[in-house]
């Protein structure tokens, strides 16, 4: 479905990605662990067209444009690290801005109707300014927004970060719930542990170089990806 | 008693026509964070269009309005392609944005003085100069005119802006740009709807300031009040530039009935000195770093 051969994303002087590769099969969980500044965002944002990169990037079989709102237009969302929610809008016109390139109305009322189902706390509150949500609304927030889009493939960036333990566990159940909707998910994790236990295929990013790919089973049980990422000592 | 009632209508006429200006101010700087100084540019060529589409194009007072309005979106939106664009495609700082729109106001009233001439011009007159009569307060025709087509202008604004998609994409986009791209929306097309509409307001007020004044290359000056009014009600909102308007026309009016007319630019930019030092965000305004 996805394939990135060959991505180098420079930032001035910094080669933050280094010929970074990986494959996206339809109807998986695809992780991609890494510690902080592994440069696991900077390849979701080249697949969604927010920075420039080298490289080749198909959807589809097809060389996804470069330009964000295209990207999103051919059925890719990112749902990004921090969230980026519209503080200043209501839960509901954020949902709303991301249906904003749909326009088969009948179809976006259902879609509506879905992620209120999914979440129903989104529901409650959908009157609210979304800058008045707590950290676990709005992340949900976020995720609903960005399957407001309709897309096929969903590129989840650190949807843990900055939660208590129960809301992550909350986050994480969702992420199937989404998956069973026959979405795609590429996401992208420091919680490797976590991210590891719902995923079908993960890849581990080292300073912007593919260092271990495999399924999630057999990642969870490698010896080296435990002591670096799984805070388990062999010794 | 009646003839107070008169000034505050004259403080909400003049008012008026400071927010259809200071709404451009404040569209452009909530999605770009920086003041576009070359608005007062615009404003005097709507004006000019609105005089030259009355007296060699003999058009309708309203079809002259029209033309003014798009005849200065139009002029915007080459502005923003010319003096902006290529500084936001280098991402260059406020400051760069804000000396062009400078460079900008100034070609523009230079062109002006250089093609037309810089000679006062007076619109033809369109309405009797006899006053509206309620009771024994006296109306000017143009001051009701300018307040009503203010508020009809500024109320087909919010309506954009409250209840159709691209104007909840312009306020998704004056919180967080870079959302808004994530959710498929493309910024330069936000950016062409915010001056053609900021432009569009301002032929109104350009071509409503020719016929109460007069018209000159400028005119464009008045626009420093607008900018005042944008300030005190808070850069970047809408309703914060229609209040700070509002009140302005009204302080400015009572001081030139208190007697004290020419005090009125003095006690307008005291006022902008005291808003950034008391309150830098004004009655509404959204708390930025920097106000470019």
């Amino acid at each position: 479905m996805l394939k990135v051969e060959d991505l180098n994303v420079y930032y001035g002087g910094i080669h933050a990605l280094r010929g970074v590769s990986i494959d996206v099969e339809q109807g998986q969980i695809v992780t991609i662990i890494g510690s902080n500044g592994a440069g696991k965002s900077s390849l979701l944002n080249a697949i969604s067209g927010m920075i420039k990169y080298n490289g080749l990037i198909e959807y589809e079989n097809k060389t996804l444009p470069h330009h964000a709102h295209k990207v999103v237009k051919s059925g890719i969302c990112q749902v990004p690290e921090g969230r980026v929610i519209f503080a200043n809008l209501t839960v509901h016109e954020n949902l709303k801005m991301g249906a904003y390139l749909r326009n088969d109305l009948k179809k976006i009322q259902e879609d509506f109707e879905r992620v209120y189902e999914l979440f129903p706390r989104l529901k409650e509150r959908e009157k609210q300014i979304a800058g008045t949500l707590s950290g676990g609304e709005q992340q949900m927030l976020a995720m609903g927004r960005g399957l407001m889009s309709a897309p096929e493939l969903i590129l989840l960036d650190e949807p843990s970060l900055g939660l208590a333990p129960l809301l992550i566990n909350t986050i994480f159940e969702i992420i199937l719930e989404i998956k069973a909707m026959g979405k795609t998910i590429l996401l992208v994790e420091q919680n490797a542990f976590k991210a590891l236990s719902i995923a079908d295929k993960a890849y581990v990013l080292e300073q912007g170089q593919i260092t271990a790919q495999g399924s999630a089973s057999e990642l969870l049980k490698d010896e080296t990806i435990q002591e670096a990422y799984l805070g388990k000592k062999n010794k | 008693m009646s003839s107070f009632l008169q000034q505050v209508i004259n403080g909400l006429s003049i008012g008026s026509v400071y927010a259809l200006m200071a709404v451009g101010y404040s569209l452009v700087y909530s999605i770009m964070n920086f003041s576009n100084f070359a608005h007062g540019g615009v404003i005097m060529l709507g004006a000019y269009i609105g005089l030259y589409a009355l007296s060699l194009l003999s058009l309708p007072f309203v079809a002259a309005l029209v033309v003014a309005a798009f005849g200065a979106g139009l002029i915007a939106v080459v502005l923003e392609k010319i003096a902006y664009s290529p500084l936001r495609r280098r991402n260059a700082p406020g400051l760069y944005f804000i000396i062009s729109a400078m460079g900008a106001s100034i070609f523009l009233e230079n062109f002006v003085v250089a093609t037309i001439g810089p000679t006062f011009r007076t619109y033809p007159q369109i309405f009797d100069s006899k006053p509206f009569m309620i009771g024994d307060i006296a109306l000017g025709r143009i001051d009701v005119l300018m307040f009503v087509i203010s508020a009809i202008s500024l109320g087909i604004l919010m309506f954009i802006i409250e209840k159709t998609k691209v104007g909840l994409a312009i306020r998704a986009t004056s919180y967080s740009a870079k959302g808004s791209a994530f959710m498929g929306v493309n910024v330069d097309w936000i950016i062409f709807v915010i001056f053609i509409l900021g432009g569009m307001l301002a032929g109104v007020a350009g071509m409503l300031f020719g016929m109460r004044y007069t018209v000159y290359p400028q005119i464009g000056i008045i626009t420093n009040k607008s900018f005042i009014a944008a300030v005190f009600g808070g850069l970047g909102s809408l309703p914060g530039a229609v209040v700070g308007s509002i009140l302005l026309g009204l302080i400015e009016t009572f001081a030139s009935v208190a007697g004290y007319s020419t005090y009125r630019d003095l006690i307008a930019f005291a006022l902008l000195i005291l808003i950034l030092v008391v309150r830098p965000t004004g009655l509404m305004g959204k708390a930025t770093e920097d106000k470019a």
